[in-house]
């Protein structure tokens, strides 16, 4: 690849990392292993470039490869958090003091999303960001009735944690 | 949900509270090497192929002798040339299939298409191993076989065995042959298996949501 395309490539990535960013924030749960999967995402980004084409939106097609480096590429390194199972999660978010803050609210949903699968995350992620059922539904290669079935899910779950 | 809601607002704030990546940063990032799952199963598919390769070629690799003796027991020249041919045939069958197996491996596919052909790179593995270990399998029993029938020294060893002695030792060898194949394939599952353990969970999520 020539100069000018790492030149372009470098300049769209400065500008959307933000993405990157939040993929790893969702994935991993120190800045140590935020820095390796936000690296191995680079990495795969740079390596798919070529393939990208201007039809698509920049950002669009990062979710895609920064979801899929997150998801399926990236080996976890022992500082990254395990997954763990919902239930677990819903106990001990339940014996912690509960402030109504929004602070606090905040605090709270993110611990109970940091540990949801990662599939789970995924939708989550995508959702968060604004996206419709179908963007959803092409991205994770399911259909859009069943993201829609377990986003639906998703929610009852984080509501039961949340007001037990 | 009120409070999915909230956490859009929070989420979607402008810098999201992220130590910014500088340009310089980014570019020493390119030129660093990729941990990524495909390439550790890439290096192990690699050594694979080289160790079979070098394991079926080890008889050429031996002394003249060894090969004289190779030679009586495959008295049937065109059949000892059929197999070495099949089986190069099938190692450059095998090397072509990875081959356009990594190549299907995009991470620009859906999440559910890129394990897929991932989990397809996988297989192609998994049978190339299972395929190199029947016919090691195979090559140990058939060799005890003519040990047995054309070499006098393992013979004439055998030869005050009685009947019923000769059956337990053959069932010996054949168990002996048959666990340390096993032992073999446990310990490649145990290797795949730990590198696509979250791969697998994850499959088997997305899998879920389609029922």
């Amino acid at each position: 690849m020539n100069k000018e395309q790492e030149h372009n490539f470098i300049a769209l990535l400065e500008k959307h990392q933000n993405i990157v960013h939040k993929v790893c924030r969702l994935y991993t749960n120190n800045q140590d292993a935020h820095n390796d999967l936000f690296q191995e995402i680079t990495i795969q980004l740079w390596k798919a470039f070529p393939k990208f084409r201007g039809d698509a939106k920049f950002s669009t097609w990062m979710y895609r490869v920064s979801l899929n480096t997150a998801i399926t590429l990236y080996r976890k390194s022992k500082r990254t958090i395990s997954t763990q199972d919902f239930n677990g999660v819903a106990f001990k978010i339940k014996t912690e003091q509960y402030d109504d803050t929004e602070e606090q609210q905040l605090k709270t949903l993110y611990k109970a999303i940091h540990q949801l699968n990662d599939i789970e995350k995924a939708l989550v992620f995508l959702y968060l960001e604004d996206k419709d059922y179908r963007e959803i539904s092409e991205t994770l290669g399911i259909s859009e009735v069943n993201a829609r079935v377990k986003m639906n899910r998703i929610k009852t779950k984080l509501k039961t944690i949340l007001n037990p | 949900m009120d409070e999915l809601e909230l956490l859009k607002k929070d989420w979607n704030k402008e810098n999201g509270g992220f130590t910014k990546k500088t340009t310089a940063e980014l570019y020493a990032m390119l030129h660093k090497k990729s941990s990524s799952i495909v390439k550790t199963l890439f290096y192990i598919s690699v050594a694979e192929l080289l160790f079979w390769i070098v394991i079926n070629s080890i008889p050429y690799m031996t002394s003249e002798e060894y090969q004289k003796k190779l030679n009586t027991i495959y008295d049937n020249e065109f059949l000892f040339t059929g197999l070495t041919v099949l089986s190069y045939g099938i190692i450059l069958l095998f090397i072509y299939l990875l081959f356009t197996s990594y190549r299907s491996i995009s991470v620009t596919d859906s999440a559910k298409k890129l394990m897929e052909s991932i989990l397809k790179t996988r297989k192609i593995i998994k049978y190339y191993v299972l395929y190199n270990l029947i016919m090691a399998g195979f090559s140990l029993i058939i060799g005890f076989y003519f040990a047995f029938k054309h070499n006098p020294a393992v013979s004439g060893k055998f030869s005050h065995l009685g009947n019923m002695e000769l059956i337990v030792t053959t069932i010996v060898i054949i168990v002996f042959i048959t666990v340390f194949i096993l032992v073999i394939w446990f310990f490649y599952r145990i290797i795949y298996g730990l590198l696509l353990k979250r791969l697998n969970r994850n499959y088997n999520e997305l899998k879920k949501l389609e029922f």
